[in-house]
C-alpha cells in the first residue's frame, strides 16, 4: 500500500474512496480521541487525527499532522511511562497506560492511552492506532484517595505512638507506686521489729509480734503481686506457700513439718490482702495452739478450687482444740479479725476435729467482688 | 565470736537501715559502716574492705546501688547482696552480686538470709537451703560447683 493510500484511508476519507465507508466514518465521528501514526516513516509521525483528539489536545490539525506524538509530553510526564510506550512501539506490541500529557495551552491532563499496532496479512506493521481518554478526574480521585490513605496511616501511626507512650508512662507509674508501697511496708515492719525488741513485758511483746506478722503477711502479698505478669489476678497457692514457710521458719519451730496440697487458684487482686490476713491468723493460730511445749507435728495446707468457690484447709495433727479458744469469755482480737475478714470475703469457716488435731476449712467465692471496697 | 562477719550496709531508708544493723548485730556480726548514697557506699567499700555488703538498688540523691556493686566486683573477696523492691530492674548476672532479697522481706527471711550468707562467705558452698525470699545469682552458684569440682 502506498502512502497516498494511507492518507486516503484516514483524513481524506470524507472525500474519495472512504466516503461511504461506515468504519472510517465511525472513527471520524466518535467522541473518543484517536490518532494513527505510521511507523514506516521516519520518527513515526501522526498521519491521522480525528476531531475529538483535536478538541481534547487544543491543537489544530495542521499543527500536529506529520509530527511525532512526543509534543504531548511535559515537565511532569513520567519518563518511565514514556519509555514503556516507546518499547511497545519498538517491539510492535500493544500497550494500555495512564500518562500525564499536556494540551497546547500548557495545562496537563491524565491520558488513558491505548496503543495497538495494525499489521497487514504479511505481518508487517503499517500503523499504530492510538485511542485516548481524558481520565484526569479518575486519576485525581485515585491520587486523592491515596493521599488521604497516607494521611490516615500517618495519623494512625502518630496516635499509636501517643498511646504507646501513654501506656509506657502508665506502666512506669504503676511500677513506681508498687515500689513505694513495698518500701513503705518494709519500713512499717522495720519499725515494728525495732520497737518490739525494746519491749520486755511478754504479753505486750507477743501483741507486737502478732502485729508484725500481720504486716509481714501484707508485705508478702505485695511482693507476690507483680511477680507474675498478670496485674489483675493473684495466685493463692504461691502466696500460701510463701506465707506458711515464712511463719513456720519465723516461729523457730524446727519440729513442725509443712505439707502443701495445691491446685492452682487465682482470685482478683482486691481479694489478696484479706485472704492473706486470714491465712496468717489461721496458720499462726495452729502453730500457737496445736503444738504446745515444742510438740513436733505436721501442718498441711490445702488450696483447691470447688466450682465457683475455692477451699483453704489447714490441718494440724496436734493436740486438738476444743473449738477456738476464747480467753476470759471475750473474743480474742485474732478471732474477731478472722470473723470480720470472713464477712468481707463472704467466706464460711468451720473447725472440725481431724483425729488427731484440727482442720479449719474456709470456703470462699472465687469471683464476686469483696463486700467492702478496698 | 570468731565467725562474725564484717558487713557494710548501703541503704537510704533510715528504718530499714536500722533494722538491718540491729539484726546483723544480734546475729553476732559487725557492721563496719553504713552509707545512704552510692558515692559514700563506694568510698566505704574501699575504706573498710568488708566481707559482705548489703546494697539497696535505689539510693539517696538519685544514685544507684549498681555503682556500689560494680566497685565491689572490682575487688576480690567481697560478697554483695542487693535489697530491692524492684527485682525486675536487675539484669541476669546481678552486676556481680551474689543474690537479691526482694522487699518487703520478713524478719525471718532476713535472719535466714544472713545465716545463709555467713555460710557462703565462711564455708562455701552453703549447706542450708536457699531462703525462699532470696534469688541467688546463677554465676555465683556456678562458682561453688567449680570450686567443688
Amino acid at each position: 500500500m502506498e502512502r497516498e493510500d494511507a492518507w486516503r484511508l484516514t483524513d481524506q476519507l470524507h472525500a474519495g474512496t472512504g466516503k461511504g465507508d461506515p468504519f472510517a466514518a465511525a472513527v471520524r465521528g466518535t467522541r473518543m480521541p484517536m490518532i494513527i501514526t505510521d511507523p514506516r516513516q521516519a520518527d513515526n509521525p501522526i498521519v491521522y487525527t480525528n476531531n475529538a483528539f483535536l478538541a481534547m489536545s487544543g491543537y489544530d490539525r495542521d499543527e500536529i499532522m506529520g509530527k511525532n506524538c512526543r509534543f504531548l509530553q511535559g515537565p511532569d510526564t513520567d519518563r518511565a511511562a514514556v519509555r514503556q510506550i516507546r518499547d511497545a512501539v519498538t517491539s510492535n506490541r500493544d500497550i494500555a497506560i495512564d500518562v500525564l500529557n499536556y494540551r497546547k495551552d500548557g495545562t496537563s491532563f491524565w491520558n488513558a492511552l491505548y496503543l495497538s499496532p495494525v499489521a497487514n496479512e504479511a505481518g508487517e506493521v503499517l500503523y499504530f492506532f492510538a485511542s485516548q481518554l481524558d481520565v484526569t478526574d479518575r486519576v485525581d480521585a485515585h491520587l486523592r484517595t491515596q493521599q488521604e490513605k497516607e494521611h490516615f496511616e500517618r495519623e494512625v501511626a502518630r496516635r499509636t505512638r501517643d498511646l504507646s507512650e501513654a501506656l509506657a508512662a502508665k506502666t512506669m507509674l504503676v511500677h513506681e507506686v508498687d515500689h513505694r508501697v513495698k518500701n513503705n511496708l518494709q519500713m512499717i515492719s522495720s519499725l515494728l521489729a525495732l520497737q518490739t525488741r525494746t519491749i520486755t513485758d511478754p504479753a505486750a511483746r507477743a501483741s507486737m509480734e502478732s502485729m508484725l506478722s500481720r504486716v509481714e503477711a501484707l508485705g508478702t502479698v505485695h511482693r507476690r503481686l507483680y511477680q507474675s505478669n498478670n496485674v489483675e489476678r493473684f495466685d493463692v497457692t504461691e502466696f500460701a506457700r510463701d506465707l506458711a514457710t515464712d511463719l513456720v521458719r519465723g516461729s523457730g519451730r524446727e519440729g513442725i513439718r509443712l505439707h502443701f496440697d495445691f491446685e492452682p487458684v487465682e482470685v482478683p487482686v482486691a481479694k489478696a490482702p484479706p485472704i492473706a490476713l486470714m491465712m496468717n491468723e489461721l496458720v499462726t493460730n495452729a502453730l500457737k495452739h496445736a503444738f504446745p511445749d515444742g510438740r513436733p507435728g505436721r501442718l498441711s495446707i490445702l488450696v483447691a478450687p470447688d466450682d465457683k468457690y475455692f477451699s483453704i484447709k489447714i490441718t494440724d495433727d496436734g493436740v486438738g482444740m476444743p473449738v477456738p479458744v476464747e480467753i476470759s469469755g471475750k473474743r480474742s482480737f485474732g478471732k474477731r479479725l478472722t470473723e470480720t475478714l470472713a464477712r468481707q470475703l463472704n467466706a464460711s469457716i468451720s473447725w472440725q476435729s481431724a483425729n488427731p488435731g484440727t482442720t479449719v476449712h474456709v470456703s470462699l467465692p472465687r469471683e464476686s467482688a469483696v463486700s467492702s471496697e478496698t | 565470736m570468731s565467725d562474725k562477719l564484717r558487713v557494710l550496709l548501703v541503704e537510704d531508708e533510715a528504718l530499714i537501715l536500722m533494722q538491718l544493723e540491729t539484726l546483723l548485730e544480734d546475729a553476732g556480726h559487725v557492721v563496719v559502716g553504713t552509707a545512704m548514697n552510692a558515692a559514700d557506699g563506694v568510698a566505704l567499700v574501699y575504706e573498710t574492705l568488708p566481707e559482705l555488703v548489703f546494697i539497696d538498688l535505689r539510693l539517696g540523691d538519685g544514685s544507684s546501688g549498681l555503682d556500689v556493686a560494680r566497685a565491689v566486683r572490682d575487688l576480690d573477696g567481697i560478697t554483695a547482696v542487693f535489697i530491692t523492691a524492684n527485682t525486675r530492674q536487675l539484669s541476669g548476672d546481678l552486676e556481680g552480686a551474689a543474690a537479691v532479697i526482694a522487699k518487703p522481706f520478713s524478719g525471718s527471711v532476713l535472719e535466714e538470709t544472713v545465716a545463709f550468707l555467713e555460710q557462703c562467705v565462711r564455708n562455701p558452698p552453703p549447706m542450708m537451703a536457699v531462703p525462699h525470699g532470696m534469688i541467688l545469682a546463677p554465676a555465683y552458684q556456678a562458682s561453688w560447683a567449680q570450686a567443688a569440682g
